[in-house]
């Protein structure tokens, strides 16, 4: 019965022991027997040499989160998962595995995370025939958006079709995933053990769980400051929301879902001769045509799918392209009231937008503070604006809904690690928030932050509080870059290389750097920056910095909140 | 007097300044923040600027988390308020690249240009080089511009004097090549020796000193109003020699009973170029050595000659320099007001002089006195002079080329500018007060002229309205547009309030003394009111307001 090790620990306890010790150890093995204390550990299976690999294609964190609590989890069941990020997989491998398993998120318009995209891609395009390996796949996302989990659905539908074996069916999570997760490890796990694999195909195919979404919240707005100077070509907000159940932590992001312009919402009904007031069922809701067009549907430049959809029911030809909601019906106008009610019924949700977080949870105790730069651009000579910062400008004060997305990549570094923030716009967001965390904290690792914007005057955001930590020392070194206050633009990556021999040092002893603020061209252009100052100060070949960038981002010490 | 022991820490900033390098070079690098060190900004004064921020944003920024709005005036040195064409157009530009874009004729003659960046520093100072202008002591304990009565037809040796005004400047020069080194990007001066100055020391002076030469009869200067003034003596058509009167200043500090206003003591009469620098030079040591270094508002020359008696700071003065000052020689003056419009000088060259309300030369409205003056400047065939009235005299102008200025004027309006404004605004001055000037308690440059046209109105009920009464307003009594010798002054005490000072006389001989406290605009209104009525009824012949009211409330 006992295992030869066990066995062996037994029988030289029995053997050590006098008479006396044995009659009591006999009586203390029957006390609990009989008040049934044994607790039912799983046995592991003897012998499980099943290759499983759980691959993950993150953005924020999440997805390598989970693969590595699985990694863990199947451990203690006697399995050994091979815990591999998508990003360095390496696809010729996927004909030697026997069970895969892929966490994948998904952003945006349907889009799966940067990192994962090769791997992405190429499954989607292969048609070799994977009829040996056995799969599930554990989708993350975000349900505010139309095309929830789609990355995660199409590699599962792929790998389906490519003759590979579904363990376990696809598990779409919300933000707050928790009970997904857990239900599917549950799944596989049983998979794996249980029917040893062979014949997953007779699993029951259930539905996975309904999903149980994700928290949302009401805060109050209690500040709202444009915090650019008369004069400045920008409008950068920062905004208070109070609440006291809102559990973040710095790094993590804030979600809110704009509302259309009433104005618009306006137009498009008097277009579409229906009564606004009137109440109709949505997804179990009564709600007003008016108030389901403000407050839940994208009517702004609906894509390609949606304006097919559209052209289907007014029955006319629409070239595929993105279009207003307003254009379609100026354009290719509805019959009547009731062909509109079907375009209503096309119509996507609201796309949430995220907001990096600028506040503290210790500094700032019950609130939450958001950076938001109203995005304006012109069309045809009209000046318009991004709906979510947009809405977030006007939004003044009162009540409004957000949830949170945690972001488990972008986190502070231990007490004592120094770290290198480069934040210009409003990438200083999450740099306040370490800041102040720091701050709050006492913190003893050394802060540089680089910031930028246009001008000096009317741009430098959070001047005042950035003046207080360098005086207080949180900050040790501030480093700004202003772009249009001299003839030739001057970048933070200008700066980069300006302090080139300092920022080398700095990684050379450990420090921990990070990216906030546009994808492109900013953080394109530091990372670029940053490979010339460790080839040049660190006397390396192009290959050379390229690995040593790769091994800080595989250290986390390499990291990007980018949009 | 209580004269403390310990120096105030403006002297010991001076001190150990290196030449007032202090850490300027660290502040202009430092580019978390828009202002300096706190001890720069003493020194900065040397080199011509102030920090200063817009008072009217503080608020508003504190809110956005941005640091005070922290801007330089920087104030250029011209002694006797002469500037080329060149000199204006490279100006023109550069206030419309670096500042407000306004530029002021200050009540000494020179010119300041506000909200300079700190970071545009620099450039402005080597553009103003390119054209040979600098901004060197025009603030800081050290001799100012030096001021010159400016309209040429004032005498036929008025060049002969106006030369006195550009070799005393340079004379009490500092020695000190920090300015260049700072700002020019010269290169660092090893032999310190070089920079030796026998006369500032390492020191500096205790406080701020003025000099201003009055060519008779006109008192346009206010000669009496600086630490030392020149009165120029001419006899037989030729310079004699100068008056000097020491011990002229204006500011006063609210609350703060030991300071108060004093014209200038004529010591004596000196003769020659040589002894006249002397004397000044000898003046300025006096005060560099007897003068209060404790305590700032008690340093000034007036309170040193009080302290030690107008004879024996003139003994001292003597002592030091192995002769003795002649007796005064008799002088009159007669106005202090400028001669607007056309004028002939004695070799008949043409001036014109412009009416500028409180100095302020920018385009506004349909007024556009800065693209005037740009156009002017650009015939190349004029030369401007600020005058002390904050006014600009285009001048210098050859009889045939009078006719092409003049279509200008014309074209401008700049002629119908002068007779359309009242006598009393023509005679009025402000200073500049909010929202820049850290010292400011109430409004002046931009709250005069809407009070004057009150004024305006009720001199019109009372048939007054070509009397000629100098009004002054300043924001606090530190009296940088003279509000203490004037007829009708206004002295800012707080926001919407000022003190009322009347009985100054017309040409600057006496102070005024305050009326009325605190009044508000209808307060104001109404004692002038009842002065103005009062005078129309019980005036004597020809008699002048401010003497009116000296005989009558004062």
């Amino acid at each position: 019965m006992l295992e030869n090790n066990k066995l062996k620990i037994f029988l030289d306890l029995i053997n050590n022991s006098t008479k006396e010790e044995v009659i009591w150890l006999n009586g203390y093995l029957n006390g609990i027997v009989s008040n049934n204390q044994i607790e039912e550990k799983q046995t592991p299976p003897k012998g499980n040499l099943k290759k499983v690999t759980i691959a993950y294609g993150t953005e924020t964190g999440n997805s390598k989160k989970v693969a590595t609590d699985f990694a863990a989890r199947a451990k203690s069941h006697g399995i050994h998962a091979k815990v591999q990020s998508l990003e360095q997989y390496k696809l010729t491998d996927l004909i030697k595995e026997e069970y895969f398993l892929t966490v994948i998120s998904t952003h945006g318009d349907g889009e799966p995370p940067a990192a994962a995209k090769k791997f992405y891609d190429h499954v989607l395009r292969t048609s070799s025939k994977m009829d040996h390996l056995k799969y599930s796949v554990l989708a993350l996302g975000d349900t505010s958006y139309p095309l929830f989990c789609k990355a995660g659905e199409d590699v599962d539908e792929q790998f389906n079709k490519l003759g590979a074996k579904r363990i376990a069916p696809l598990q779409k999570c919300d933000i707050d995933y928790d009970s997904e997760v857990s239900n599917w490890f549950e799944q596989i796990l049983i998979a794996l053990n249980g029917q040893n694999g062979n014949n997953a195909s007779t699993i029951k195919q259930a539905p996975s769980k309904k999903i149980v979404g994700k928290k949302t919240y009401k805060g109050n707005i209690i500040a709202h400051v444009n915090l650019n100077d008369r004069g400045s070509n920008k409008e950068t907000f920062h905004i208070e929301i109070e609440s006291s159940d809102a559990q973040y932590l710095p790094g993590d992001s804030l979600g809110i879902i704009p509302w259309n312009d009433e104005a618009l919402v306006k137009k498009i009904i008097e277009l579409s001769s229906i009564d606004g007031k009137m109440n109709i069922e949505y997804k179990n809701e009564l709600i007003s045509i008016q108030e389901l067009l403000k407050r839940k549907l994208n009517i702004l430049y609906l894509p390609e799918r949606v304006v097919k959809k559209y052209a289907d029911i007014v029955k006319q030809d629409i070239p595929e392209t993105k279009m207003d909601l307003l254009d379609l019906l100026k354009i290719y106008p509805v019959k009547d009231p009731d062909q509109f009610l079907q375009v209503v019924m096309i119509l996507e949700n609201i796309a949430p937008r995220l907001y990096s977080i600028a506040s503290s949870p210790v500094a700032h105790e019950g609130e939450i503070h958001i950076t938001v730069a109203r995005n304006s651009f012109t069309i045809d000579n009209q000046l318009k604006f991004g709906l979510g910062s947009n809405y977030l400008s006007e939004f003044k004060k009162g009540e409004i809904d957000f949830y949170l997305h945690p972001n488990n990549n972008f986190r502070l570094p231990e007490e004592d690690k120094n770290m290198i923030m480069i934040g210009p716009g409003t990438g200083i967001a999450p740099f306040r928030s370490f800041l102040a965390e720091r701050d709050a904290c006492g913190a003893t690792g050394k802060n540089w932050l680089f910031f930028g914007e246009q001008h000096f005057t009317t741009d430098f955001l959070y001047q005042t509080e950035i003046q207080n930590w360098m005086e207080t020392g949180v900050l040790t070194k501030i480093t700004t870059a202003f772009s249009r206050d001299q003839q030739e633009k001057i970048y933070v990556q200008h700066r980069m290389m300006e302090n080139k021999r300092e920022i080398f040092e700095w990684l050379e002893t450990g420090s921990y750097f990070y990216i906030c603020g546009t994808k492109d061209p900013m953080s394109k252009d530091v990372e670029n920056t940053l490979l010339k100052i460790i080839m040049e100060v660190g006397s390396r070949s192009e290959k050379d910095a390229v690995a040593y960038l790769d091994s800080l981002k595989e250290d986390g010490r390499y990291v990007l909140d980018v949009y | 007097m209580v004269e403390k022991n310990t120096l105030s820490s403006i002297e010991k900033i001076k001190v150990k300044s290196d030449g007032l390098r202090g850490t300027i070079l660290e502040s202009l690098d430092n580019s978390l923040t828009g202002a300096i060190a706190e001890d720069d900004t003493a020194l900065i004064k040397f080199h011509g600027m102030y920090q200063q921020d817009d008072r009217d944003r503080r608020e508003e920024r504190a809110e956005k988390k941005l640091e005070r709005l922290f801007s330089f005036m920087i104030r250029l040195r011209l002694p006797g308020g002469y500037i080329t064409s060149d000199q204006w157009i490279a100006m023109h530009h550069i206030a419309g690249d670096n500042t407000t874009g306004v530029i002021k004729i200050t009540t000494r003659q020179t010119i300041q240009l506000h909200g300079l960046l700190k970071s545009r520093i620099r450039p402005t100072i080597k553009q103003f080089s390119e054209v040979k202008l600098d901004s060197i002591a025009t603030c800081g304990d050290i001799n100012r511009n030096v001021t010159c009565s400016s309209h040429p037809k004032e005498s036929p040796i008025h060049e002969e004097i106006f030369g006195y005004a550009k070799k005393i400047s340079e004379y009490l020069m500092p020695k000190t090549k920090g300015y260049y080194e700072i700002w020019l990007d010269q290169e660092k001066i090893v032999d310190k020796k070089e920079e030796e100055d026998p006369l500032y020391q390492n020191r500096y002076l205790p406080r701020k000193f003025k000099i201003a030469i009055a060519i008779p009869p006109n008192n346009d200067v206010d000669v009496f109003s600086n630490d030392l003034g020149l009165i120029a003596i001419i006899e037989n058509e030729k310079l004699v020699g100068f008056n000097i009167a020491v011990g002229g200043g204006l500011s006063t500090t609210p609350g703060n009973s030991e300071t108060y206003a004093r014209l200038g003591t004529v010591l004596g009469f000196v003769a020659g170029e040589e002894n006249t620098l002397k004397a000044i030079y000898e003046v300025i040591t006096v005060q560099r050595d007897f003068g209060n270094r404790s305590d700032r508002k008690l340093a000034r020359v007036k309170y040193t000659i009080d302290k030690l008696g107008v004879e024996n700071f003139k003994a001292e003065v003597e002592k030091r320099l192995g002769f003795k000052l002649e007796p005064s020689r008799p002088y009159s003056f007669t106005t202090r007001t400028d001669h607007y419009g056309w004028h002939q000088n004695f070799d008949g060259k043409w001036y014109f002089t412009a009416f500028i309300e409180n100095g302020r030369v920018l385009d506004e409205g349909q007024l556009k006195l800065k693209s005037a003056l740009l156009e002017i400047a650009h015939t190349k065939k004029v030369v401007f002079r600020f005058t002390s009235n904050q006014n600009i005299i285009i001048g210098d102008i050859l009889p045939e080329d009078k006719e092409l200025i003049n279509t200008l004027i014309l074209k401008y309006d700049l002629n119908t500018h002068i007779t359309g404004a009242s006598v009393l605004r023509k005679n009025a001055m402000a200073c500049v007060s909010l929202p820049t000037c850290p010292l400011a308690l109430a409004e002046a440059q931009r709250y005069l002229p809407s009070l004057l046209t009150k004024i305006e109105a009720i001199l019109q009920k009372h048939q007054l309205e070509n009397e000629q009464i100098i009004t002054r307003m300043t924001g606090c009594p530190n009296g940088c547009a003279r509000s203490h010798l004037s007829e009708i002054g206004f002295i800012g005490t707080g926001i919407g309030r000022y003190n009322l000072m009347i009985g100054g006389d017309h040409q600057g001989y006496r102070l005024n003394k305050i009326y009325k406290e605190n009044l508000d605009e209808a307060a104001i209104l109404s004692e002038l009111e009842d002065l103005f009525v009062s005078f129309k009824n019980t005036r004597n012949n020809n008699e002048s307001f401010g003497d009116f009211t000296f005989r009558k409330y004062v």
